[in-house]
């Protein structure tokens, strides 16, 4: 049991070290550059802003810091970034197994195409700790370290909420995997899909006669700043991603399941 | 029971039917060569009998797991090593760490002692390896776990001569120990070397199914000689000779007639030089499939008649 799956994050811990590190960099400079501009600035700006971009990128409140980091770190890189870090990721996995003959010898193992594709799956576990857990740590030292202060139960929360919806960004890259041949097709269809259903959100979801378009989108079910900012959030959208992460994860496995390799 | 059973097993891909029917046993304990040019459908069945396709219709079990079932099949997975035609590996990590791997899945115990045959350079990278190198690290994971069976699609292929001796030389001390092969290859030689029966393969169909040495028996002799040219007609005439090629001061066929009746014909004519010898593989094979060069010998035979 896991032996796939430990074998796969060996191979994926050089990368999930660099990409930490390269995330906490940018995080390092956003912060920095918060404590340099006055703070009034920034309320100009978000009230410059259109309503659709104000919402999209989260800007309500950028003269604070909670606000801030809601829209630079946690609305761009996480929401939209890692969203489409953890879908491409996911996307490569089988599809590229199958398309460079790896997935012979591995459905010669004595392991079932289920528990593979789960071990394949669960390997994505590393970059999902790994990075909430330094970038999140990193986060609140800068803050502390340039004269702010954050609620730090707000930031674990944020960081915890970020999970469901990585995963379920993660599941869709692997129903993309196992239905298409070809890793580059699966990677950009990932990366197309993922950014469309932000846009779907964030833009078309605004125009009221089109509201119910965002509900499909996962990006719709985490919303970072308002937690960072008072640590409002909704247990249903959780629960949502959860349910939504399960049942793609269920039409990965029978997809994968009954396809010829 | 064999370890490998087909029982009408075919596959349609829609454009093409790429086993139609196909039918037979493998005993445990023999090596059995599973021959065919590329594309005639080899590794279709190989990959079937792994549960990677499912069959159009028919069945197919492997010691004794039927391949519809996936549980049975993982079971008697423990007991299969396999080596595909194409190896896949991770090209960043080092040849050590794929046998890592695989010892960690399906067990390695004879990995020490593989490794004194074959020798991949194990502490290097996959995408450094030659196609050689590869080969060997394959051969090493399809038997470290010291299968009962071990299903491999041309095991030799990319190997240099030397390797692949050794390799036939170690396929054959396997087969000693209670081990079954199964291997495709298109690659004849290589198969006469080392097994003990083959099944032929041909657009999907199995059109053979012979010992090796009934195999080479119905191949005949090949019989070249220098003589005059009224011995060369008389002998392109007689019974069992196929395959004629004249030249300049002498003529070169297939004979598989009776031996006594070729030497009291030869006995009546001037024959200057001789050589008898088993025809190349490749001539047994045409036998089978038929093809272009079968064909216009026979028609040279009848012209020169």
């Amino acid at each position: 049991m896991l032996e796939t799956a430990r074998y796969e994050m060996s191979r994926r811990f050089r990368g999930t070290v660099i990409l930490t590190i390269g995330v906490s960099l940018y995080v390092a400079f956003i912060v920095w550059y918060f404590s340099l501009v006055d703070a009034s600035a920034y309320a100009q700006i978000a009230e410059s802003v259109p309503p659709a971009m104000r919402e999209a990128f989260g800007i309500q409140t950028i003269g604070t810091i909670e606000g801030w980091l809601g829209g630079q770190i946690y609305t761009f890189v996480w929401l939209v970034g890692l969203g489409i870090y953890f879908a491409y990721s996911a996307a490569g996995k089988i599809a590229s197994d199958i398309e460079n003959d790896r997935m012979d010898l591995l459905l010669s193992f004595p392991v079932s195409r289920s528990q593979l594709l789960l071990e394949k799956f669960a390997s994505m576990v590393l970059p999902l700790v790994l990075l909430n857990v330094v970038v999140g740590g990193v986060t609140y030292g800068l803050v502390l370290a340039i004269g702010e202060t954050i609620d730090p139960m707000h930031l674990v929360l944020a960081h915890v909420l970020s999970i469901p919806y990585l995963l379920v960004c993660a599941a869709i890259g692997t129903v993309l995997s196992v239905l298409v041949n070809r890793a580059a097709v699966a990677e950009r269809a990932a990366i197309g899909l993922m950014f469309v259903l932000w846009l779907v959100e964030s833009a078309i979801g605004a125009a009221e006669e089109f509201s119910w378009i965002q509900y499909i989108s996962p990006t719709h079910y985490y919303s970072p700043t308002p937690v960072l900012i008072d640590g409002t959030y909704e247990v249903l959208d959780a629960g949502i991603l959860l349910a939504g992460f399960l049942g793609l994860i269920i039409v990965s496995q029978v997809l994968f399941q009954r396809r010829d390799i | 029971m064999g370890a490998i059973e087909l029982d009408g097993l075919t596959k349609d891909y829609g454009d093409v039917l790429a086993n139609d029917d196909v039918s037979f046993t493998v005993e445990t304990g023999e090596i059995f060569g599973y021959l065919g040019p590329n594309g005639a459908g080899k590794t279709t069945t190989i990959r079937t009998l792994l549960g990677l396709l499912e069959p159009t219709s028919g069945t197919a079990t492997v010691l004794g797991a039927d391949v519809h079932d996936e549980d049975a099949l993982i079971d008697a997975k423990q007991r299969i090593g396999y080596l595909p035609a194409n190896l896949g590996f991770n090209e960043e990590v080092t040849g050590a760490e794929v046998l890592d791997y695989h010892e960690s899945v399906k067990g390695g115990d004879r990995r020490d002692e593989l490794l004194g045959i074959f020798t991949p350079p194990l502490e290097r990278p996959i995408r450094e390896y030659s196609s050689g190198n590869k080969r060997m690290l394959g051969i090493i994971q399809a038997f470290m776990h010291d299968p009962e069976l071990v299903i491999m699609d041309e095991p030799t292929s990319g190997l240099d001569p030397l390797k692949q001796e050794e390799f036939n030389e170690f396929a054959r001390n396997e087969c000693e120990r209670g081990k079954t092969l199964f291997f495709s290859s298109h690659v004849l030689s290589e198969v006469r070397r080392i097994c003990d029966r083959v099944g032929i393969l041909r657009n999907g169909k199995l059109v053979g199914l012979e010992d090796i040495e009934t195999l080479m028996d119905q191949g005949g002799k090949r019989v070249r000689l220098r003589t005059t040219d009224e011995a060369r007609t008389e002998l392109a005439a007689l019974d069992g000779v196929s395959d004629v090629q004249t030249f300049a001061d002498g003529i070169q066929f297939i004979y598989t007639g009776e031996y006594n009746t070729l030497l009291r014909e030869l006995g009546t004519h001037d024959v200057r030089e001789i050589d008898i010898s088993e025809p190349p593989l490749e001539d047994v094979f045409m036998h089978y499939y038929g093809g272009d060069g079968a064909g216009e010998s026979h028609q040279e035979v009848q012209s020169d008649a």
